[in-house]
């Protein structure tokens, strides 16, 4: 067991209560915890393992993943340990096809991806909740059974040592991943697509200078007729994955005597001479399932025990982080009494339609890195060579890195009346980034968002109107509304930022009295252009939330 | 063509070749080139596309 851990007694056949039972401490269930912790909700967190993962796993996190775990409280030892990047390279044999580069800018609050080992995240994650407090984190406790009622879950568990423990919980959120044993007992099943064609995933460690970046190669003079994908990790690591002939056994693709030989040719073509050892070896191929729906009572599922979607474009443990930071504020104001359980519906609602479109993007991945027919594999082998001579094809070779999900037509979504926007954020889109003058010097927007419901009034004049007074003043505890006043000029106070840099005023499309909802997961709820407008805020929140009055 | 055109095209391509088999790929693929070909503007215009595919074949 980690250290730091404490356990709350549990009587070996006794029946205990808790509010919430997360199955699985992964990075998800992990994050769950820590985002529940931090709005007051305490839970209980089963883990079959000893301890965090073993294997890099998921070593890609997207912009998006580093501003919820900021939330989670892991973002800091996230940023120093991992290595940022923002672009990569494709090459067929030995010659460069594609360059590209993710949205990027100087002095950005996140890089758009930064590489780190999973097990990094677990740890990072598990110190966070457990500085929250509230999260009783049970290792080597293997979840046995699980019986849904319409009042709650009874989950039965064996704890390390040996002993068999009940407890009742008001919500079970099952994070306990692709083989989801709270999936089974409910006799679920994920529905979709599974690819043949597989990839052997290798960890080495070596000393290297070269740049961090996506680097993949097609049909390199290395390895001829694979494609090769390497990533820099921390403490000089390289994840190397490449795709597995179709006629190759996997069982014999893992061994090192076959595994370790096609390594060092790769190796030695691009000019990687220091010593190096080998760390982790696995195997995979590319699924595309999901469940049908994420909420069954109440019985929560997030992360790979909801969906599986293919590596190439880094969607697993991003969309999973997303389904954590979607899900911890509206379990935590239904359990507070501030929302009614059907705000839960919206939760997966919104992320079953994030995993459609991950799935949709992954499969079109899947298609280019691993053809699952000669219709696919014909198309590639042309595209690669037409990539040399015409630019126009090369997006073809693009690796779709992950990207924030709008959530369209989410019940949430208040309608937008009055004067039209002709830019910023629609309602079910993520809210734009920002670089503001605060009390504390300059910050980013969204630095506000991850706790509460957050009010954006763009004004040059200093009084609130008195919509917005009366919105916050009838608002509190964990449904209570920060209102920001976003000013282009001055000086910023407590509740005052200033946009010297014009970047919130252009990017939200503003003008004088322009108002923003922003959910505390960061996504824009309404937005009304101009202060005529006048919207009656707690009114729409108690109705979006159905809250009890 | 904007990117998604272009990402659209290479997947109808793509499982029309499956669809036809690999024996009547090559048949497919010669009456599509022909068909476009015979839309460039001169002989000069389609014998340069021609020699292109060639060369990247040949790579």
């Amino acid at each position: 067991m980690a250290s730091g851990d404490r356990e709350t007694a549990l009587t070996p056949a006794g029946t205990s209560h808790v509010p919430v039972v997360i199955a699985g401490g992964g990075p998800v269930g992990l994050s769950v915890a820590a985002l529940l912790a931090h709005h007051g909700v305490s839970c209980l967190v089963l883990e079959a393992d000893a301890s965090w993962c073993e294997g890099s796993r998921a070593i890609c996190l997207s912009r998006r993943s580093q501003e919820i775990l900021g939330w989670v409280g892991a973002d800091r030892p996230l940023t120093a340990k991992g290595l940022s990047w923002v672009g990569g390279r494709s090459y067929f044999r030995d010659t460069e096809v594609l360059h590209f580069e993710m949205p990027s800018e100087p002095a950005e609050r996140f890089a758009p991806m930064v590489n780190i080992q999973q097990y990094y995240v677990e740890q990072y994650a598990h110190a966070a909740a457990l500085r929250a407090g509230g999260v009783d984190m049970r290792w080597s406790t293997k979840l046995s059974a699980v019986r849904a009622h319409t009042s709650g879950v009874d989950v039965e568990f064996q704890s390390v040592d040996g002993h068999s423990h009940c407890v009742h919980t008001d919500w079970l959120v099952a994070c306990d991943g692709g083989r989801s044993t709270v999936r089974e007992q409910l006799g679920l099943q994920l529905e979709g697509t599974q690819y043949e064609g597989r990839y052997v995933i290798v960890d080495i460690e070596q000393n290297t200078r070269r740049e961090v970046e996506r680097l993949a190669w097609f049909d390199p003079p290395s390895n001829p007729g694979s494609t090769i994908l390497m990533h820099r990790q921390p403490d000089n690591v390289w994840r190397i994955d490449y795709q597995v002939a179709d006629h190759e056994d996997p069982m014999e693709a893992v061994k090192p005597e076959n595994v370790l030989p096609r390594v060092q040719a790769h190796l030695d073509m691009i000019g990687e001479s220091a010593p190096w050892k080998p760390l982790w070896i696995s195997i995979y191929n590319a699924k595309c399932l999901t469940l049908p729906s994420y909420r069954h009572g109440r019985v929560l599922f997030a992360g790979d025990a909801a969906h599986l979607v293919p590596i190439f474009g880094v969607r697993g443990l991003n969309s999973g982080l997303d389904d954590a930071g979607n899900l911890a504020w509206k379990l935590a104001l239904v359990l507070k009494g501030h929302a009614s359980d059907t705000l839960l519906d919206s939760y997966s609602s919104e992320r079953v339609l994030a995993a459609r479109e991950n799935i949709a993007y992954g499969a079109k991945s899947t298609e280019f890195m691993a053809p699952p027919h000669h219709g696919f594999a014909l198309m590639r082998e042309a595209a690669l060579r037409l990539a040399l001579v015409a630019p126009g094809v090369r997006s073809l070779i693009n690796p779709r890195q992950t990207s924030p999900v709008e959530y369209v037509n989410s019940v949430l979504n208040q309608t937008e009346h009055g004067t039209a926007f002709a830019g910023g954020a629609r309602p079910g889109m993520p809210a734009p980034e920002a670089r503001l003058h605060t009390l504390q010097g300059l910050r980013h927007l969204t630095a506000l968002f991850g706790t509460n419901f957050v009010a954006l009034y763009f004004s040059r004049n200093q009084n609130l109107p008195r919509y917005i007074e009366q919105a916050t003043a009838s608002r509190s505890g964990p449904a209570a509304l920060h209102v920001v006043r976003v000013a282009d000029r001055g000086a910023a106070d407590a509740g005052t930022v200033v946009d010297e840099l014009g970047q919130a005023w252009r990017r939200y499309d503003a003008v004088q009295g322009t108002l923003y909802l922003i959910r505390p997961d960061g996504y824009v709820m309404g937005r009304w252009r101009e202060s005529a407008s006048a919207p009656d805020i707690d009114g729409l929140l108690k109705e979006a939330l159905k809250e009890r009055t | 063509m904007n990117t998604d055109e272009i990402e659209f095209i290479y997947t109808a391509l793509a499982e029309c070749i499956a669809r036809v088999g690999k024996a009547k790929t090559s048949l497919l693929l010669a009456t599509l080139a022909l068909d476009l070909l015979s839309q460039q503007s001169n002989a000069d215009a389609a014998l340069e596309r021609i020699l292109q595919a060639e060369r990247l074949a040949n790579i």
